[in-house]
């Protein structure tokens, strides 16, 4: 978090390169730095106008399981802390609509619609790719019901629900509960609509509603008025019907408690990627360890081929996922997953010691998504004019490992391949001491040739 | 020549490349897609094999 601070880095948050001449030690390089319509310089980043912004807005952070505004800040602690506003879908950007309020709000007057996008030209001598990776669309593996089955969710949406700054604030919920939540209030308020429509007429006639149905009932009354009144009677009953019968399901909503791992999902599989993704076993085990730390009562399950557990204390975690947590780790392959009225699922498997086809029933299935090139790459593999590999990832002929196809170029992290964070930053700091290397003049630039 | 260098992506890699650069004394740009930087890992709660809280 040093980055926003250290005099020697220039941040250029919200930025994209678009063109890159020139060779190694004078690359010249064009960048886009797009408007916020927030001055960075002026914005404290107090958060008054998100609170006030009447657009909500899908929080991609939250990968969409909750809503930030369209002004917003990608998330709390983030740095630069300045707000942007998403002009897709700020009204002011709006043909023909207006409206003005964060301009109105913030006190330290840093809302610029008018605000452009910036060109810079900077020149430099290296380039460090670190653009990191995508997680393959589990929608591409239709039987595992992704996007389909509400309770089907991927292993980064569970790292959302455990988190305490999360949507759910660490609790993990099933995403067909969560709806039903969602829906209580509009219940209570057209319940509340219906309420207020019998007293016009309690006051009109001077008689509760209890009082008059049972009349208008039995005829003693009769004429049109009543009759709207009675079909107003009836609406409310119903709505109040409606309330708590949401009301009862929700009071006994629970959290999930069995919590089932699909793992390769999109990896390891000839359809898709053949090569193995690396870190996600680790990943599921974490979160495996993490859910039962929350919920004493939570049952894990892992299905996969095998685990992977190559590094540094890894397979001592894995031991202890088992040992301590509970953690059930079945080899298997996963045929599909299904659902019954009330979306709770089953998960159909071969399980692959006993060759016999079996069923698991879950809460919620948590889907290991493979990790795949960033859908950038080919793009900046062009602009670049670097080559990458037959998966997608950046290539890296031979020696010194962290070289593309073209000297002053370097790559690190997941824009190589798949790795995890340790892995990640190791690379980093390989791939910044070349850099240094070569513009020192200490080393050749192409060591390999 | 330039003793300058660009980072492009301002995940946990990005990041330490950077801060590595930055420390040898090496002027840095680094550029993010995004508003903020952070990456994936700003999106995981913890870490293995530690169980550290990522942010």
């Amino acid at each position: 978090m040093d980055v926003g601070r250290h005099p020697k880095i220039r941040l250029l948050a919200y930025s994209e390169v678009e063109k890159v001449d020139g060779e190694l030690g004078e690359f010249r390089v064009t960048i886009r730095k797009k408007a916020r319509y927030v001055d960075e310089n002026k914005c404290t980043g107090c958060g008054a106008c998100a609170e006030k912004c009447p657009t909500p807005v899908r929080d991609e952070y939250n990968l969409g399981l909750a809503e930030s505004k369209a002004i917003y800040r990608y998330f709390a602690q983030g740095i630069p802390s300045t707000y942007t506003i998403h002009a897709q879908y700020c009204r002011n950007f709006q043909p023909g609509k207006k409206c003005g309020v964060c301009s109105k709000i913030c006190q330290a007057g840093a809302i610029d619609y008018k605000q452009q996008d910036q060109i810079l030209e900077v020149e430099v001598g290296a380039v460090i790719l670190a653009t990191g990776y995508e997680t393959f669309d589990a929608r591409r593996i239709p039987e595992y019901g992704y996007g389909r089955l509400p309770n089907v969710i991927t292993a980064l949406e569970l790292e959302r629900f455990l988190s305490a700054g999360g949507p759910t604030h660490g609790h993990v919920y099933r995403p067909s509960d969560l709806a039903l939540m969602a829906a209580l209030p509009d219940l209570e308020k057209a319940r509340q609509r219906a309420r207020k429509g019998l007293e016009k007429f309690e006051k009109t006639f001077d008689r509760t509603s209890e009082e008059f149905f049972p009349l208008y009932e039995s005829g003693e009354l009769a004429g049109e008025d009543y009759d709207q009144w009675a079909e107003q009677v009836r609406a409310a009953r119903k709505a109040d019907g409606e309330f708590e019968g949401l009301r009862e399901r929700v009071d006994k909503i629970e959290t999930a408690h069995r919590l089932v791992f699909i793992q390769c999902v999109g990896s390891r599989d000839i359809r898709f990627n053949r090569y193995c993704s690396g870190f996600c076993c680790m990943h599921a085990i974490k979160e495996a360890i993490i859910a039962k730390e929350h919920d004493r009562q939570a049952e894990v399950f892992i299905l996969g081929m095998d685990i992977r557990a190559v590094g540094k204390g890894f397979e001592e975690y894995r031991n202890r996922g088992g040992r301590e947590s509970g953690i059930q780790y079945i080899r298997s392959r996963v045929a599909e997953v299904t659902e019954d009225a009330d979306h709770n699922l089953t998960v159909w498997y071969e399980d692959t010691k006993e060759r016999r086809v079996k069923q698991l029933a879950a809460d919620l299935v948590v889907l290991s998504t493979a990790c795949q090139p960033a859908a950038s790459s080919k793009r900046m593999a062009e602009l670049l004019n670097i080559e990458v590999n037959d998966f997608g990832f950046f290539k890296t002929p031979g020696y010194p490992p962290m070289d593309t196809t073209r000297p002053g170029i370097y790559v690190c992290g997941c824009a190589h391949s798949p790795m995890d964070i340790p892995e990640s930053v190791a690379q980093a700091s390989s791939a910044a001491a070349r850099a240094a290397q070569v513009l020192s003049g200490s080393e050749s630039a192409c060591l390999a040739s | 020549m330039s003793r300058d260098v660009l980072v492009i992506g301002g995940g946990i890699a990005g990041i330490q490349a950077s801060l590595d650069l930055a420390e040898m004394g090496f002027q840095v740009n680094l550029v993010e897609r995004l508003p903020t930087i952070g990456g994936k890992m700003a999106q995981l709660d913890k870490t293995f094999p530690t169980n550290d809280c990522a942010l």
